[in-house]
Protein backbone atom coordinates (compact mmCIF):
# COMPACT_ATOMS: atom_id res chain seq x y z
CA UNK A 1 0.00 0.00 0.00
CA UNK A 2 1.71 3.51 -0.92
CA UNK A 3 0.28 6.33 1.68
CA UNK A 4 0.84 9.00 -0.69
CA UNK A 5 0.35 8.69 -4.39
CA UNK A 6 0.11 11.76 -6.57
CA UNK A 7 -0.84 10.41 -10.65
CA UNK A 8 0.00 13.16 -13.26
CA UNK A 9 -1.27 16.34 -11.10
CA UNK A 10 -1.56 19.67 -12.68
CA UNK A 11 -2.93 22.87 -11.20
CA UNK A 12 -2.93 26.66 -12.59
CA UNK A 13 -4.27 29.36 -10.68
CA UNK A 14 -5.64 32.44 -12.43
CA UNK A 15 -3.19 35.38 -11.54
CA UNK A 16 -4.32 38.73 -10.52
CA UNK A 17 -4.60 39.96 -14.03
CA UNK A 18 -6.45 37.16 -15.18
CA UNK A 19 -4.20 35.30 -16.95
CA UNK A 20 -3.78 31.18 -16.29
CA UNK A 21 -0.37 30.37 -14.74
CA UNK A 22 0.54 26.79 -14.73
CA UNK A 23 1.59 25.94 -11.25
CA UNK A 24 2.50 22.39 -11.37
CA UNK A 25 2.85 20.28 -14.49
CA UNK A 26 2.37 16.50 -14.51
CA UNK A 27 3.71 15.60 -11.63
CA UNK A 28 3.39 11.64 -10.62
CA UNK A 29 5.11 10.55 -7.04
CA UNK A 30 4.59 7.70 -4.64
CA UNK A 31 6.07 7.75 -1.11
CA UNK A 32 5.87 4.60 0.73
CA UNK A 33 5.65 3.91 4.97
CA UNK A 34 8.95 4.45 6.59
CA UNK A 35 10.51 6.56 3.66
CA UNK A 36 11.28 9.84 3.23
CA UNK A 37 10.69 11.66 -0.36
CA UNK A 38 12.14 15.29 -1.08
CA UNK A 39 11.17 17.61 -3.35
CA UNK A 40 14.54 20.01 -4.49
CA UNK A 41 13.77 22.71 -6.96
CA UNK A 42 13.97 26.31 -7.59
CA UNK A 43 11.75 28.73 -6.42
CA UNK A 44 8.51 29.05 -7.69
CA UNK A 45 8.39 25.44 -8.33
CA UNK A 46 5.03 24.66 -7.36
CA UNK A 47 6.38 22.70 -4.68
CA UNK A 48 3.86 24.30 -2.00
CA UNK A 49 0.99 23.54 -4.45
CA UNK A 50 2.12 19.98 -4.30
CA UNK A 51 2.08 19.57 -0.82
CA UNK A 52 -1.30 21.53 -0.86
CA UNK A 53 -2.61 19.09 -3.24
CA UNK A 54 -1.47 16.30 -1.36
CA UNK A 55 -2.85 17.66 2.07
CA UNK A 56 -6.48 18.12 0.05
CA UNK A 57 -6.17 21.96 0.62
CA UNK A 58 -6.27 21.97 -2.90
CA UNK A 59 -7.72 20.15 -6.15
CA UNK A 60 -5.67 19.20 -9.11
CA UNK A 61 -7.17 19.90 -12.84
CA UNK A 62 -5.91 16.86 -13.70
CA UNK A 63 -4.74 13.85 -12.67
CA UNK A 64 -5.71 12.66 -8.87
CA UNK A 65 -4.24 13.02 -5.52
CA UNK A 66 -4.75 8.94 -3.47
CA UNK A 67 -5.86 10.16 -0.24
CA UNK A 68 -4.53 8.29 2.32
CA UNK A 69 -7.73 7.16 4.49
CA UNK A 70 -8.05 7.43 7.69
CA UNK A 71 -9.23 4.67 9.88
CA UNK A 72 -12.53 3.93 11.77
CA UNK A 73 -14.16 6.26 9.93
CA UNK A 74 -12.37 9.34 11.95
CA UNK A 75 -12.52 13.06 11.05
CA UNK A 76 -9.32 13.11 11.93
CA UNK A 77 -6.71 13.49 8.84
CA UNK A 78 -3.93 10.37 7.88
CA UNK A 79 -2.07 13.55 6.70
CA UNK A 80 -0.03 15.60 9.07
CA UNK A 81 1.10 19.07 7.99
CA UNK A 82 4.12 20.90 9.13
CA UNK A 83 5.38 24.59 7.47
CA UNK A 84 6.62 27.24 8.06
CA UNK A 85 3.23 28.74 9.10
CA UNK A 86 1.05 25.50 10.10
CA UNK A 87 3.29 26.45 13.29
CA UNK A 88 2.31 25.94 16.97
CA UNK A 89 -0.59 27.83 18.87
CA UNK A 90 1.03 30.60 20.44
CA UNK A 91 -1.48 31.10 23.21
CA UNK A 92 -1.12 27.36 24.35
CA UNK A 93 1.87 25.88 26.39
CA UNK A 94 4.34 23.47 24.44
CA UNK A 95 2.71 20.59 26.64
CA UNK A 96 -1.42 21.76 25.23
CA UNK A 97 0.21 22.06 21.68
CA UNK A 98 1.49 18.79 22.00
CA UNK A 99 -1.80 17.56 23.57
CA UNK A 100 -3.62 19.11 21.23
CA UNK A 101 -4.82 16.09 18.73
CA UNK A 102 -5.79 14.31 21.87
CA UNK A 103 -7.85 17.09 22.97
CA UNK A 104 -9.77 17.40 20.17
CA UNK A 105 -10.48 13.47 20.24
CA UNK A 106 -12.31 14.44 23.17
CA UNK A 107 -9.79 13.15 25.46
CA UNK A 108 -9.88 14.88 29.03
CA UNK A 109 -7.17 17.48 29.91
CA UNK A 110 -5.27 15.11 32.07
CA UNK A 111 -4.90 12.10 30.25
CA UNK A 112 -3.92 13.82 27.13
CA UNK A 113 -1.52 15.58 29.05
CA UNK A 114 -0.19 12.25 30.87
CA UNK A 115 -0.27 10.80 27.78
CA UNK A 116 1.82 13.41 25.95
CA UNK A 117 4.74 13.64 28.33
CA UNK A 118 6.68 11.08 27.11
CA UNK A 119 6.77 12.53 23.42
CA UNK A 120 7.96 16.05 25.03
CA UNK A 121 10.99 13.87 26.99
CA UNK A 122 11.53 11.80 24.18
CA UNK A 123 12.04 15.01 21.90
CA UNK A 124 14.03 16.97 24.95
CA UNK A 125 11.45 19.21 25.44
CA UNK A 126 10.51 17.64 29.25
CA UNK A 127 11.73 20.93 30.80
CA UNK A 128 9.90 22.75 28.58
CA UNK A 129 6.16 21.34 28.86
CA UNK A 130 4.64 24.59 31.00
CA UNK A 131 6.29 27.35 28.41
CA UNK A 132 4.69 29.40 25.83
CA UNK A 133 6.05 28.55 22.18
CA UNK A 134 8.03 32.41 22.07
CA UNK A 135 9.40 31.19 24.98
CA UNK A 136 11.40 28.94 23.16
CA UNK A 137 13.76 28.78 20.52
CA UNK A 138 12.98 27.96 16.93
CA UNK A 139 14.83 24.96 16.73
CA UNK A 140 12.66 23.37 20.38
CA UNK A 141 9.34 24.77 18.39
CA UNK A 142 10.12 22.84 15.42
CA UNK A 143 10.56 19.80 17.70
CA UNK A 144 7.53 20.42 19.33
CA UNK A 145 5.13 20.80 16.19
CA UNK A 146 6.43 17.23 15.16
CA UNK A 147 5.39 16.63 18.88
CA UNK A 148 1.95 17.28 18.02
CA UNK A 149 2.39 15.54 14.62
CA UNK A 150 3.61 12.44 16.67
CA UNK A 151 0.69 12.75 19.12
CA UNK A 152 -1.93 12.80 16.40
CA UNK A 153 -2.59 10.17 13.98
CA UNK A 154 -1.27 11.11 10.93
CA UNK A 155 0.71 8.75 9.27
CA UNK A 156 1.77 10.70 6.38
CA UNK A 157 3.85 13.89 7.00
CA UNK A 158 4.20 16.77 4.34
CA UNK A 159 7.03 18.96 5.50
CA UNK A 160 7.48 22.40 3.70
CA UNK A 161 11.29 23.30 4.00
CA UNK A 162 10.00 22.70 8.11
CA UNK A 163 13.98 24.02 9.20
CA UNK A 164 14.93 26.37 7.29
CA UNK A 165 15.02 29.21 10.02
CA UNK A 166 17.64 27.10 12.01
CA UNK A 167 20.89 26.72 12.80
CA UNK A 168 23.40 24.49 11.27
CA UNK A 169 23.83 22.41 14.32
CA UNK A 170 20.21 22.53 15.22
CA UNK A 171 18.47 21.88 11.48
CA UNK A 172 21.28 18.50 11.80
CA UNK A 173 20.02 17.16 14.85
CA UNK A 174 16.32 17.64 13.59
CA UNK A 175 17.26 16.15 10.60
CA UNK A 176 18.42 13.32 12.72
CA UNK A 177 15.06 13.66 14.57
CA UNK A 178 12.89 13.06 11.56
CA UNK A 179 15.39 10.31 9.88
CA UNK A 180 14.65 8.22 13.08
CA UNK A 181 10.92 8.84 13.33
CA UNK A 182 10.47 7.67 9.83
CA UNK A 183 11.75 4.15 9.93
CA UNK A 184 10.74 3.75 13.82
CA UNK A 185 6.95 4.69 13.18
CA UNK A 186 6.68 3.77 9.65
CA UNK A 187 6.28 7.23 8.26
CA UNK A 188 5.71 8.32 4.96
CA UNK A 189 7.66 11.43 4.53
CA UNK A 190 6.91 13.92 2.06
CA UNK A 191 9.79 16.77 2.34
CA UNK A 192 10.04 19.82 0.36
CA UNK A 193 13.35 21.71 0.92
CA UNK A 194 15.64 23.82 -1.38
CA UNK A 195 18.79 22.36 0.08
CA UNK A 196 20.68 20.01 -1.58
CA UNK A 197 22.25 18.70 0.91
CA UNK A 198 19.31 18.17 3.28
CA UNK A 199 17.64 16.19 0.47
CA UNK A 200 20.45 13.76 -0.22
CA UNK A 201 20.69 13.65 3.79
CA UNK A 202 17.35 12.50 4.23
CA UNK A 203 15.53 11.24 1.37
CA UNK A 204 15.55 7.52 -0.04
CA UNK A 205 14.37 9.33 -3.58
CA UNK A 206 14.77 12.58 -4.73
CA UNK A 207 13.04 14.23 -7.22
CA UNK A 208 14.46 17.30 -8.88
CA UNK A 209 11.46 19.82 -10.02
CA UNK A 210 12.01 22.16 -13.06
CA UNK A 211 11.16 26.25 -12.94
CA UNK A 212 7.30 27.12 -13.28
CA UNK A 213 5.34 25.34 -14.28
CA UNK A 214 6.75 23.00 -12.28
CA UNK A 215 7.85 19.44 -13.60
CA UNK A 216 9.49 16.32 -12.77
CA UNK A 217 12.90 16.27 -14.30
CA UNK A 218 15.24 13.53 -12.81
CA UNK A 219 14.21 11.13 -9.96
CA UNK A 220 17.23 10.04 -7.73
CA UNK A 221 16.97 6.87 -5.87
CA UNK A 222 19.89 6.69 -2.47
CA UNK A 223 20.48 3.38 -1.67
CA UNK A 224 23.25 4.32 0.71
CA UNK A 225 22.11 3.10 4.69
CA UNK A 226 22.11 5.66 7.67
CA UNK A 227 23.33 7.55 9.16
CA UNK A 228 24.74 8.91 6.14
CA UNK A 229 28.18 10.72 5.92
CA UNK A 230 27.89 13.91 4.19
CA UNK A 231 32.07 13.94 3.85
CA UNK A 232 31.85 10.74 2.09
CA UNK A 233 32.54 10.58 -1.97
CA UNK A 234 29.03 9.12 -3.15
CA UNK A 235 27.38 12.04 -0.78
CA UNK A 236 29.41 14.48 -2.71
CA UNK A 237 28.35 12.29 -5.83
CA UNK A 238 24.27 12.77 -5.78
CA UNK A 239 24.78 16.61 -4.57
CA UNK A 240 26.50 17.15 -7.53
CA UNK A 241 24.59 15.02 -9.91
CA UNK A 242 21.42 17.22 -8.31
CA UNK A 243 22.94 20.93 -8.78
CA UNK A 244 24.01 20.02 -12.34
CA UNK A 245 20.33 18.80 -13.11
CA UNK A 246 18.59 21.82 -11.39
CA UNK A 247 21.26 23.74 -13.43
CA UNK A 248 20.29 22.44 -16.46
CA UNK A 249 16.31 22.56 -15.44
CA UNK A 250 16.94 26.26 -15.02
CA UNK A 251 18.13 26.93 -17.84
CA UNK B 1 26.87 54.55 46.27
CA UNK B 2 28.02 50.95 46.02
CA UNK B 3 26.82 47.34 44.22
CA UNK B 4 23.46 48.57 45.64
CA UNK B 5 23.22 51.48 42.81
CA UNK B 6 22.69 49.30 40.52
CA UNK B 7 20.31 49.27 36.98
CA UNK B 8 17.64 47.82 39.27
CA UNK B 9 17.40 51.07 41.49
CA UNK B 10 17.84 53.48 38.59
CA UNK B 11 14.65 51.91 37.33
CA UNK B 12 13.12 52.49 40.30
CA UNK B 13 13.81 55.81 40.31
CA UNK B 14 12.55 56.22 36.78
CA UNK B 15 9.40 54.61 38.09
CA UNK B 16 9.35 56.96 41.02
CA UNK B 17 9.96 60.34 38.59
CA UNK B 18 6.93 59.14 36.11
CA UNK B 19 4.50 59.10 39.28
CA UNK B 20 5.76 62.42 40.43
CA UNK B 21 5.48 63.90 37.26
CA UNK B 22 1.67 62.28 36.71
CA UNK B 23 1.26 63.83 39.77
CA UNK B 24 1.58 67.28 39.10
CA UNK B 25 -1.76 68.08 37.31
CA UNK B 26 -4.05 66.55 39.45
CA UNK B 27 -2.27 68.36 42.77
CA UNK B 28 -2.10 71.93 40.17
CA UNK B 29 -6.38 70.93 39.83
CA UNK B 30 -6.41 70.09 43.85
CA UNK B 31 -4.86 73.62 44.56
CA UNK B 32 -6.94 75.74 41.83
CA UNK B 33 -10.06 73.58 44.52
CA UNK B 34 -8.62 74.97 47.12
CA UNK B 35 -7.67 78.22 46.41
CA UNK B 36 -11.19 78.81 44.78
CA UNK B 37 -13.03 77.63 47.99
CA UNK B 38 -11.10 79.68 50.53
CA UNK B 39 -11.95 83.07 48.45
CA UNK B 40 -15.18 81.60 49.71
CA UNK B 41 -16.68 80.83 46.19
CA UNK B 42 -21.30 79.83 46.58
CA UNK B 43 -20.27 76.69 44.71
CA UNK B 44 -17.21 75.63 45.01
CA UNK B 45 -16.92 73.68 48.40
CA UNK B 46 -13.87 72.69 50.93
CA UNK B 47 -12.07 69.77 50.88
CA UNK B 48 -13.76 68.83 54.19
CA UNK B 49 -17.26 69.24 53.06
CA UNK B 50 -16.93 66.73 50.12
CA UNK B 51 -14.74 64.61 52.71
CA UNK B 52 -17.92 64.46 54.81
CA UNK B 53 -20.04 63.17 51.97
CA UNK B 54 -17.52 60.87 51.12
CA UNK B 55 -16.59 59.20 54.53
CA UNK B 56 -20.63 59.18 55.17
CA UNK B 57 -22.12 56.67 52.24
CA UNK B 58 -25.06 55.47 54.12
CA UNK B 59 -26.27 58.77 55.30
CA UNK B 60 -29.58 60.07 53.92
CA UNK B 61 -28.76 63.25 52.39
CA UNK B 62 -30.67 65.73 54.77
CA UNK B 63 -31.14 68.69 51.93
CA UNK B 64 -31.82 66.47 48.74
CA UNK B 65 -33.90 64.51 47.19
CA UNK B 66 -31.42 61.75 46.85
CA UNK B 67 -31.09 58.34 48.15
CA UNK B 68 -27.55 57.96 50.00
CA UNK B 69 -24.28 57.64 48.07
CA UNK B 70 -23.89 54.47 48.82
CA UNK B 71 -27.29 53.49 46.95
CA UNK B 72 -26.59 56.16 44.50
CA UNK B 73 -23.40 54.26 43.61
CA UNK B 74 -24.78 50.84 43.73
CA UNK B 75 -27.68 50.85 41.18
CA UNK B 76 -25.25 53.07 38.76
CA UNK B 77 -23.13 49.85 38.99
CA UNK B 78 -26.15 47.71 38.95
CA UNK B 79 -27.23 49.59 35.36
CA UNK B 80 -23.94 49.71 34.26
CA UNK B 81 -22.82 45.91 34.61
CA UNK B 82 -26.65 44.65 33.11
CA UNK B 83 -26.31 47.13 30.05
CA UNK B 84 -22.78 46.21 29.62
CA UNK B 85 -23.25 42.34 30.19
CA UNK B 86 -26.43 42.43 27.49
CA UNK B 87 -23.77 44.03 25.07
CA UNK B 88 -21.12 41.77 25.42
CA UNK B 89 -23.18 38.45 25.53
CA UNK B 90 -24.91 39.93 22.23
CA UNK B 91 -22.12 41.42 20.38
CA UNK B 92 -19.37 38.81 20.91
CA UNK B 93 -21.67 35.65 19.44
CA UNK B 94 -22.70 37.78 16.75
CA UNK B 95 -19.42 39.28 15.79
CA UNK B 96 -17.82 36.01 15.70
CA UNK B 97 -20.43 34.45 13.37
CA UNK B 98 -20.50 37.73 11.24
CA UNK B 99 -16.17 36.87 10.96
CA UNK B 100 -17.49 33.13 9.52
CA UNK B 101 -20.50 33.76 7.71
CA UNK B 102 -19.98 36.46 4.70
CA UNK B 103 -24.19 36.47 4.08
CA UNK B 104 -24.57 37.64 7.91
CA UNK B 105 -21.73 39.75 7.65
CA UNK B 106 -23.49 41.66 4.97
CA UNK B 107 -26.70 41.68 6.40
CA UNK B 108 -25.36 43.72 9.64
CA UNK B 109 -22.92 45.93 7.91
CA UNK B 110 -24.98 48.51 6.41
CA UNK B 111 -26.85 48.57 9.87
CA UNK B 112 -23.91 48.52 12.30
CA UNK B 113 -22.35 51.49 10.16
CA UNK B 114 -25.12 53.22 10.27
CA UNK B 115 -26.01 53.34 13.54
CA UNK B 116 -22.66 52.97 15.36
CA UNK B 117 -21.99 56.72 15.30
CA UNK B 118 -25.27 58.03 16.76
CA UNK B 119 -25.09 58.76 20.16
CA UNK B 120 -26.57 56.47 22.44
CA UNK B 121 -28.07 59.19 24.46
CA UNK B 122 -30.00 60.99 21.78
CA UNK B 123 -32.35 57.88 21.85
CA UNK B 124 -32.90 57.70 25.30
CA UNK B 125 -35.91 60.81 25.01
CA UNK B 126 -37.56 58.58 22.33
CA UNK B 127 -36.92 55.01 24.04
CA UNK B 128 -38.55 57.14 27.04
CA UNK B 129 -42.25 57.62 25.27
CA UNK B 130 -42.01 54.46 23.38
CA UNK B 131 -41.39 52.58 26.57
CA UNK B 132 -42.51 54.79 29.52
CA UNK B 133 -41.41 53.21 32.49
CA UNK B 134 -41.31 49.80 31.87
CA UNK B 135 -38.66 48.34 34.10
CA UNK B 136 -37.75 44.45 35.05
CA UNK B 137 -40.37 45.29 37.94
CA UNK B 138 -42.92 46.32 35.61
CA UNK B 139 -42.50 43.40 33.49
CA UNK B 140 -41.93 41.01 36.42
CA UNK B 141 -44.53 41.75 38.92
CA UNK B 142 -47.27 44.47 36.97
CA UNK B 143 -47.09 48.03 37.34
CA UNK B 144 -49.07 48.56 40.58
CA UNK B 145 -46.33 46.18 42.47
CA UNK B 146 -43.80 47.89 40.62
CA UNK B 147 -42.26 50.07 43.34
CA UNK B 148 -42.01 47.72 45.85
CA UNK B 149 -39.01 46.45 44.39
CA UNK B 150 -36.83 49.26 44.34
CA UNK B 151 -34.03 48.09 43.13
CA UNK B 152 -35.38 46.85 39.77
CA UNK B 153 -37.56 49.46 39.19
CA UNK B 154 -34.82 51.42 39.21
CA UNK B 155 -33.77 49.45 35.68
CA UNK B 156 -35.91 51.48 33.45
CA UNK B 157 -35.61 49.58 29.86
CA UNK B 158 -34.84 52.66 28.04
CA UNK B 159 -31.82 53.00 30.25
CA UNK B 160 -30.50 49.67 29.76
CA UNK B 161 -31.44 49.49 25.87
CA UNK B 162 -28.58 52.76 25.24
CA UNK B 163 -26.24 51.01 27.41
CA UNK B 164 -26.80 48.25 25.51
CA UNK B 165 -26.22 49.99 22.25
CA UNK B 166 -23.35 52.17 23.36
CA UNK B 167 -21.36 49.08 24.46
CA UNK B 168 -22.75 46.44 21.27
CA UNK B 169 -20.19 48.28 18.57
CA UNK B 170 -17.01 48.26 20.07
CA UNK B 171 -17.24 44.67 20.95
CA UNK B 172 -19.25 43.17 17.78
CA UNK B 173 -16.18 45.52 15.86
CA UNK B 174 -13.58 43.95 18.22
CA UNK B 175 -15.02 40.29 18.00
CA UNK B 176 -15.43 40.39 13.76
CA UNK B 177 -11.64 41.65 13.68
CA UNK B 178 -10.66 39.52 15.91
CA UNK B 179 -11.34 36.41 14.41
CA UNK B 180 -10.90 37.69 10.70
CA UNK B 181 -7.48 38.12 11.47
CA UNK B 182 -6.76 34.47 12.19
CA UNK B 183 -4.58 33.27 9.46
CA UNK B 184 -6.09 30.44 7.15
CA UNK B 185 -2.95 27.99 8.33
CA UNK B 186 -4.33 27.60 11.94
CA UNK B 187 -7.48 26.68 10.80
CA UNK B 188 -6.26 24.35 8.56
CA UNK B 189 -3.81 22.69 11.16
CA UNK B 190 -7.64 22.17 13.08
CA UNK B 191 -9.46 20.42 10.01
CA UNK B 192 -6.88 18.37 9.76
CA UNK B 193 -7.46 17.26 13.44
CA UNK B 194 -10.62 16.50 12.74
CA UNK B 195 -11.65 20.05 14.40
CA UNK B 196 -15.59 20.36 13.90
CA UNK B 197 -17.34 24.06 14.44
CA UNK B 198 -17.55 23.94 18.27
CA UNK B 199 -13.74 22.49 18.77
CA UNK B 200 -12.70 25.26 16.52
CA UNK B 201 -14.23 28.27 18.75
CA UNK B 202 -13.06 26.29 21.64
CA UNK B 203 -9.09 26.17 20.32
CA UNK B 204 -8.75 29.09 17.53
CA UNK B 205 -11.51 31.40 17.09
CA UNK B 206 -11.69 32.82 21.06
CA UNK B 207 -8.67 32.49 22.43
CA UNK B 208 -7.19 34.00 18.73
CA UNK B 209 -10.16 37.00 19.00
CA UNK B 210 -9.58 37.10 23.16
CA UNK B 211 -7.03 39.69 23.10
CA UNK B 212 -8.92 41.61 20.65
CA UNK B 213 -12.17 41.63 22.62
CA UNK B 214 -11.13 42.33 25.57
CA UNK B 215 -9.85 45.66 23.86
CA UNK B 216 -13.23 46.50 22.78
CA UNK B 217 -14.92 45.95 25.49
CA UNK B 218 -12.53 47.95 27.14
CA UNK B 219 -13.24 50.64 24.69
CA UNK B 220 -16.88 50.02 25.09
CA UNK B 221 -16.50 50.58 28.99
CA UNK B 222 -15.50 53.99 28.67
CA UNK B 223 -18.36 54.38 26.46
CA UNK B 224 -20.48 52.85 28.89
CA UNK B 225 -19.68 54.92 31.68
CA UNK B 226 -20.20 58.07 29.94
CA UNK B 227 -23.41 57.29 28.66
CA UNK B 228 -25.11 55.88 32.16
CA UNK B 229 -24.02 59.40 34.19
CA UNK B 230 -25.17 61.11 30.89
CA UNK B 231 -28.74 58.69 31.13
CA UNK B 232 -29.48 59.77 34.79
CA UNK B 233 -29.00 63.40 33.94
CA UNK B 234 -32.94 62.96 32.23
CA UNK B 235 -35.59 63.57 33.89
CA UNK B 236 -37.86 60.29 34.75
CA UNK B 237 -35.10 58.84 36.88
CA UNK B 238 -35.03 59.05 40.70
CA UNK B 239 -31.73 57.62 41.53
CA UNK B 240 -28.08 57.14 40.75
CA UNK B 241 -24.82 59.11 40.60
CA UNK B 242 -25.72 60.94 37.62
CA UNK B 243 -28.99 61.99 38.90
CA UNK B 244 -27.52 63.06 42.93
CA UNK B 245 -24.94 65.34 40.73
CA UNK B 246 -27.56 66.68 38.75
CA UNK B 247 -30.13 67.05 41.61
CA UNK B 248 -27.38 68.70 44.05
CA UNK B 249 -26.55 71.33 41.25
CA UNK B 250 -30.56 72.32 41.17
CA UNK B 251 -30.11 72.99 44.71
CA UNK B 252 -27.05 74.61 45.41
CA UNK B 253 -25.68 71.29 47.83
CA UNK B 254 -22.70 71.20 45.69
CA UNK B 255 -20.24 69.11 47.71
CA UNK B 256 -22.85 66.30 47.07
CA UNK B 257 -21.80 67.46 43.10
CA UNK B 258 -18.21 67.15 43.77
CA UNK B 259 -18.61 63.98 46.00
CA UNK B 260 -20.38 62.38 42.56
CA UNK B 261 -17.42 63.72 40.36
CA UNK B 262 -14.95 62.51 42.57
CA UNK B 263 -16.52 59.10 42.51
CA UNK B 264 -17.54 58.69 39.19
CA UNK B 265 -13.75 59.35 38.29
CA UNK B 266 -12.46 56.73 40.41
CA UNK B 267 -14.99 54.46 39.10
CA UNK B 268 -13.92 54.84 35.79
CA UNK B 269 -9.99 54.94 36.51
CA UNK B 270 -10.42 51.45 38.33
CA UNK B 271 -12.87 49.62 35.95
CA UNK B 272 -10.39 50.60 32.87
CA UNK B 273 -7.68 49.28 35.15
CA UNK B 274 -9.09 45.78 35.84
CA UNK B 275 -9.71 45.73 32.04
CA UNK B 276 -6.43 46.95 31.15
CA UNK B 277 -4.81 43.57 33.28
CA UNK B 278 -7.60 41.17 31.66
CA UNK B 279 -6.81 42.29 28.15
CA UNK B 280 -2.78 41.74 29.09
CA UNK B 281 -3.52 38.58 30.61
CA UNK B 282 -5.18 37.10 27.82
CA UNK B 283 -3.02 39.08 25.17
CA UNK B 284 0.64 37.53 26.89
CA UNK B 285 1.20 35.79 23.29
CA UNK B 286 0.67 38.70 21.01
CA UNK B 287 4.06 40.41 20.96
CA UNK B 288 5.55 37.56 19.88
CA UNK B 289 3.47 37.16 17.05
CA UNK B 290 3.77 40.74 15.55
Amino acid sequence: MVPILLEGVAKSFLSREGDRVVAVEDVSLAVSAGTICCLVGPTGCGKSTILRMAAGFEEPDRGRVLAPRANDGARESPVGLLTQQHTLFPWLTTLENVALPLRIRGEAAAAAHGRCRPILDSLGLGDSADRYPYELSGGMQQRAAMGRLLASSARCWLLDEPFNALDERTRQRLQDLLVELASARALAVLFVTHAIDEAVYLADRVHVLSAAPGRVVATLDLPEGRPRDRLSASFSGHLESIRRTLEEAIR
Amino acid sequence: MSAAAGPGSRRADRAVGGWLLGAVIPSLVLAAWWLAARSGSAVVPTFGEVWDVLSHPLREPPDLQSPSLAFSVAITLARFAIGFSLAVVTAVPLGIAAARSPVLERLLHPMVELARPINPVVLLPLLTVLLGLTSPATILFGQRAAWRHAVLDQMPLAMLLILWYGAFFPIYLAALYGVRSIRTSRLETLHLLGAGSLQELRWLLLPHALPAIANGMRIALGVTWLVIIAAELFPGTRSGLGYMLCTACKTSEYEYTFAAMILIGVIGLLTNGALRRFERAVGHWQAAER
